[in-house]
């Protein structure tokens, strides 16, 4: 008789796709259906519809006399147990969240990133940073550290702390040389992930070091992570710029303000006869900025110590504290924190409780 | 956007924003069953739960998240809806047409708002 049990799991799934996972029993013999379903105590009313409904449909097999389906409530039913599972969602206690991105790849999101984070903190701000690249997650190698994550009692992954800073990125959970192929909505299952199942805690700031690119992926993205504000970063080339452009224009899509633009590998100042150079053009990202309407934060030259320190591990704000390049990160992190609470002292709902 | 006001009615079964033009009042029980939560939505639009049996449910508090969202406390316990203000707009800028979907998924799952 087990293929009358698969049929009536079949109906069953047929009338509401989540029946199925009611069933804690289900026995056929003698032509009766016996089936037992998990029952919310506190949703008795519609539970005893859905046990009518069942019977109803199920007696309509045939070589089936009768059905008797009987409610039991010792377990949690799905709709409550989901509800408990997460109380508070990771992000809860997170005053501001800033992504940093472009639409160029290679432009230096990840290094401004990290230094970002590093010169807020510097600031006497709690921070964290997620890397949400999970293509090519940079923040390990960033921080020179690779060591798993812990879990909390709750169960929720914690942040590694590394220079002050609570950090968490694909390159954390899965190991460094195995191959990830990622479709589009795995990816946003990946930062979601990142985003409510770690225990970030009580944050002035989190920094999201985004994927370059302006596709759907990172449209998405933009819409399901609450930001407060996007920085663009861009080297002064035109084709740079022409995707920052992209990328300012994605986050005005979905209401996401421009905190500005940073200009990045602006200029080259020659080690040797300390004479300026500009590689990449000149001020291209200042003068877009204006055009754009967007603020300017700052440049941060090409600078081979900038480089080398973000591949010893430790973000240049940190070794070389007193650099013209920390200084300017900064100075570009003041100017991020006055933006932010521009934004956040004009911009709060008042909230009326009757 | 963000709202200027968000007023919780004395029922506390509706919530109205205020925005510098516009107006829109929404249930509570709309803004449950179109909860932003993991748990409600899933991870992908394929895992999306139908909330169902929540007529007449009501809205304990309201707490303001960064300065990007609001978190609702339903009286059914549920608490882990962000809804971020690009959310809220989404949510009264598609009322209707999402209310109709939703009523079309609650018939089309068999299921109910009581
Ligand atoms: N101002 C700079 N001076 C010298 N090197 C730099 C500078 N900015 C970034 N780099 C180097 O350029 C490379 C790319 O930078 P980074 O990884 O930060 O870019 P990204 O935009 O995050 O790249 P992706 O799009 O791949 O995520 C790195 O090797 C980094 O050390
Ligand atoms: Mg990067």
């Amino acid at each position: 008789m087990s293929d009358v049990k698969t049929l009536a799991i079949e109906k069953l799934k047929l009338l509401n796709p989540e029946y199925p996972e009611l069933i804690e029993a289900i026995v056929v013999a003698n032509k009766k259906i016996y089936l037992s379903l998990k029952t919310d105590k506190t949703k008795i009313d519609i539970f005893t519809r859905i046990k009518l409904q069942i019977e109803k449909e199920l007696s309509a097999i045939d070589g089936i006399d009768s059905v008797s389906v009987s409610l039991t409530s010792h377990s949690e039913s799905m709709q409550s147990k989901a509800d408990t599972r997460a109380v508070t969602s990771g992000i809860s206690e997170v005053r501001n969240i800033i992504s940093v991105a472009s639409g160029k790849g290679g432009v230096g999101k990840s290094t401004i990133s990290i230094n970002l984070a590093v010169a807020i903190n510097q600031l006497g701000f709690s921070v964290g940073l997620l890397d949400a690249d999970v293509y090519g997650p940079s923040i390990p190698k960033l921080v020179g550290d690779r060591q798993k994550p812990k879990k909390s009692k709750a169960g929720k992954i914690l942040p590694i702390q590394k220079y002050n800073i609570s950090l968490m990125s694909i390159g954390f959970l899965v190991p460094e040389d195995s191959p990830m192929i990622w479709r589009g909505p795995m990816v946003i299952t990946a930062v979601s992930q990142m985003l409510n199942d770690v225990e970030w805690g009580q944050l002035d700031y989190l920094i999201v070091d985004m994927p370059p690119g302006t596709g759907d992926v990172q449209l998405t993205m933009a819409q399901r992570v609450p930001m407060s504000g996007a920085v663009i970063v861009s080297t002064p080339q035109d084709l740079a710029l022409i995707d920052a452009i992209k990328g300012i224009e994605m986050f005005k899509k979905v209401n996401v303000p421009i905190l500005g633009m940073i200009e990045n590998m602006s200029t080259f100042i020659c080690p040797n006869c300390k004479n300026e150079s500009h590689i990449f053009g000149f001020e291209g990202a200042k003068v877009e900025a204006k055009n754009q309407n967007v603020d300017f934060l700052g440049d941060i030259p090409l600078e081979i110590d900038l480089r080398e320190c973000s591949d010893n591990g430790k973000p240049i704000m940190l070794s070389k504290t007193d650099s013209t390049v920390s200084k300017k990160f900064l100075e570009i992190a003041k100017l991020v924190k006055s933006k932010i609470e521009d934004n956040s002292n004009s911009e709060k709902p008042n909230i009326i409780i009757n | 956007m963000i709202p200027k006001n968000i007023i919780l009615s004395e029922n506390k079964k509706e919530l109205t924003l205020e925005y510098e033009v516009k107006k829109s009042v929404m249930s509570a029980e709309f803004l449950r069953v179109n909860s932003p939560s993991a748990e409600v939505k899933g991870h992908s639009p394929a895992q999306k739960k139908t909330v169902s049996g929540k007529r007449g449910i009501s809205i304990n508090s309201i707490e303001l998240v960064g300065n990007y969202a609001i978190k609702l406390i339903f009286d059914d316990g549920h608490s882990t809806g962000i809804y971020t203000w690009q959310y809220l707009q989404e949510l009264f800028m598609g009322k209707d047409k999402i209310w109709k979907e939703y009523i079309s998924e609650l018939r089309k799952k068999g299921l109910y708002r009581d």
